[in-house]
């Protein structure tokens, strides 16, 4: 059994929209160790800033916890997959050396219940590059907390995809530390979500250094009776002239049960930026359907080629061939399924 | 081929069409004119089976079977077309995308087998060089960015695709200069058969100097007010609407 003293309430503002408490109530966990290793390396206790975002108690839990931590400093692929009943604390830690570009790839899935507390911690060194795609299919009923948090040196780059394709619920927290003055870093997301899936994804950026930049664009299609969760915030310090940050969240609702909470927030304490943050939430366009199923295509497939559309523009920034190729197939399987 | 009985429709409480009779034979061309507002488009998505437009009375029979009860997409696989008066604009799918799935869609439902990657290129390819549609087009998204004349030849270069038995084409020559105008109506000419029937709707004369109708209607306030031959067409260019509309109630 786990306790659940230091599981966040949704009285507590970053987790207004996702009760955790309630969804684990409801389990019973035996913490089980992968066979990772612990390694030789100092884990960083608390999470960095949670002093000014107080946002600490599952990283925590993960320090306590893991048994399992993976050092990553070459371009690799870590699959992480869950049975009934256990409760996993992975801890992965990547490192990108001065000029490097990793590629890291992560697949999160399982069966049954469970519960997984993960933490990840990236640094990238200056001019450093990784690419961090995240492909999330877990079960109907497995919970997935993730907490990745991510430090940029000077003309450090990191560009993160994360695809959810199946959840019961995740939490996908990223805590981005711009540090190094010329770093970027962008967040892109696609959140495919059905039935009662629950998708939460949070984001705080923090821009130290100035000329620096941050984009973040999620896609959001939910189904059923699905809740998307998107909160982003990116706090620009006062030294951190000549920010570039930007911000969508789009969220197509193929449902009239689903439900989206949306909230960003800018917080701006430089004066010469450039920061804009943007949300929609809509149907599919009537007129682009009507004028597919004239041209023969039957509704389901039209359905679904508009919202390929709609998730495209993110999948296709990412670089990799075969990944992109993988998951515009994975993807139009979830539409064939679920649309 | 197409025959439209008393048809009465509505768009919401509005009724648009009251009453509209028309017959159009295999292979023929009929053309319908007709002031704007007349209900000229209305009646294109009535028959193109567009939700939202309400037959309340009357009848739509293809070859002898009634298609009201059908979606647009089974009305498409049954051979019927619109060429619309505003083309939609669909972003993040690819033109060779869209064309493909239209036409694999329509030669699955009418027990076709699908065309492979290379034939369905080669027939793309072919036909959009002869309406001067670009390679690089055909990788843009659908319509978007095309300029009014390109929208139009899209539409013509579907049409081409999708090879339908009963084309309507709704103010084809709106906005086209007179170059445009003759690739299109090129366009469709290369399609006029023994087995396709045109319906032409255009607010001028102009169009039909290309593509010669058979029988020409004048379309006022939901009506088909009067029928004659391609020289109606050329009377209203000189007289305008204004003469008919007085003795219509
Ligand atoms: N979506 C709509 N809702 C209500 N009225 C409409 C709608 N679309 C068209 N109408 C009305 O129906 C009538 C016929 O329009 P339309 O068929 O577009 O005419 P035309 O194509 O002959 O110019 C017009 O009076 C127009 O205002
Ligand atoms: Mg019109």
């Amino acid at each position: 059994m786990i306790s659940l003293t230091d599981i966040p309430l949704v009285s507590s503002e970053r987790w207004k929209f996702t009760d955790l408490h309630k969804a684990l109530k409801k389990k019973t966990l035996t913490p089980t160790v992968m066979g990772w290793g612990r390694g030789v390396v100092p884990l960083l206790t608390h999470a960095p800033g949670h002093e000014r975002y107080g946002d600490t108690s599952l990283w925590d839990l993960n320090t306590a916890q893991t048994q399992d931590i993976k050092f990553i400093s070459g371009s690799t692929d870590v699959n992480i997959h869950a049975v009934d009943g256990q409760m996993l604390t992975p801890r992965i830690i990547i490192h990108v050396k001065t000029g490097d570009t990793l590629t890291v790839n992560e697949f999160l899935g399982g069966t049954g219940s469970y519960w997984k507390n993960m933490v990840v911690q990236v640094h990238v060194e200056p001019g450093g590059h990784l690419y961090h795609h995240r492909i999330i299919t877990e079960s109907a009923e497995g919970i997935a907390t993730i907490f990745t948090h991510v430090v940029l040196e000077r003309d450090a780059r990191y560009d993160a995809a994360c695809v959810m394709m199946g959840a019961g619920m995740v939490r996908n927290q990223i805590h981005a530390e711009i540090k190094g003055s010329g770093a970027q870093c962008a967040l892109n997301g696609v959140h495919l979500l059905a039935g009662e899936q629950h998708g939460d994804t949070t984001i705080t950026i923090e821009h130290q250094a100035p000329h620096t930049q941050s984009h973040q664009t999620y896609k959001n299609v939910l189904t059923g009776s699905s809740r998307g969760v998107f909160q982003g915030k990116v706090h620009v310090h006062q030294a951190a002239q000549k920010t570039d940050g930007y911000q969508l969240s789009n969220t197509l609702m193929l449902s009239p049960y689903a439900e989206m909470d949306t909230k960003p927030e800018l917080e701006i304490y430089a004066d010469d930026v450039k920061c804009s943050h943007g949300a929609t939430t809509g149907k599919l366009d009537e007129n682009a359907l009507f004028y597919l199923r004239a041209r023969g295509i039957p509704l389901a497939q039209a359905r679904s080629l508009l919202t390929m559309a709609f998730v495209s523009e993110v999948i296709d920034r990412i670089p990799a061939e075969d990944m992109r190729q993988s998951l515009l197939s994975d993807i139009s399987q979830w539409l064939s399924d679920h649309v | 081929m197409i025959s439209i009985k008393n048809l009465h429709a509505r768009i919401g409480d509005t009724e648009i069409l009251r009453g509209l009779d028309l017959e159009i034979g295999v292979g023929q061309v009929h053309a319908i004119m007709g002031p704007n507002g007349a209900g000229k488009s209305t009646l294109s998505y009535v028959l193109a089976g567009r939700e939202g437009y309400e037959v309340t009375q009357g009848d739509i029979l293809l070859n002898g079977e009634s298609i009201l009860d059908l979606s647009p997409e089974d009305r498409a696989a049954k051979g019927i077309f619109l060429a619309f008066q505003y083309p939609v604009e669909i972003p993040g799918v690819q033109m060779t995308t869209f064309l493909k799935t239209a036409v694999n869609a329509v030669r699955t439902a009418r027990g076709e087998p699908e065309l492979n990657a290379i034939d369905f290129l080669k027939m793309m390819k072919s036909k959009a060089q002869d309406l001067g549609m670009s390679d690089d087009m055909m990788k843009r998204a659908v319509n978007a960015g095309f300029s009014g004349g390109e929208k139009k030849r899209s539409e013509i270069l579907q049409m081409a695709m999708l090879s339908p038995s009963f084309a309507v084409l709704d103010e084809t020559d709106s906005g086209l200069d007179i170059d445009a105008l003759k690739i299109v109506a090129d366009g469709v000419n290369k399609l006029r058969a023994a087995h396709r029937s045109f319906l032409v709707i255009t607010h001028y004369q102009r169009l039909l100097d290309y593509i010669k109708p058979d029988v020409v209607h004048v379309l006022a306030k939901g009506r088909i007010v009067k029928t004659g031959g391609a020289d109606l067409a050329q009377t209203l260019e000189k007289s305008g609407y204004a003469d008919i509309l007085k003795d219509v109630a």
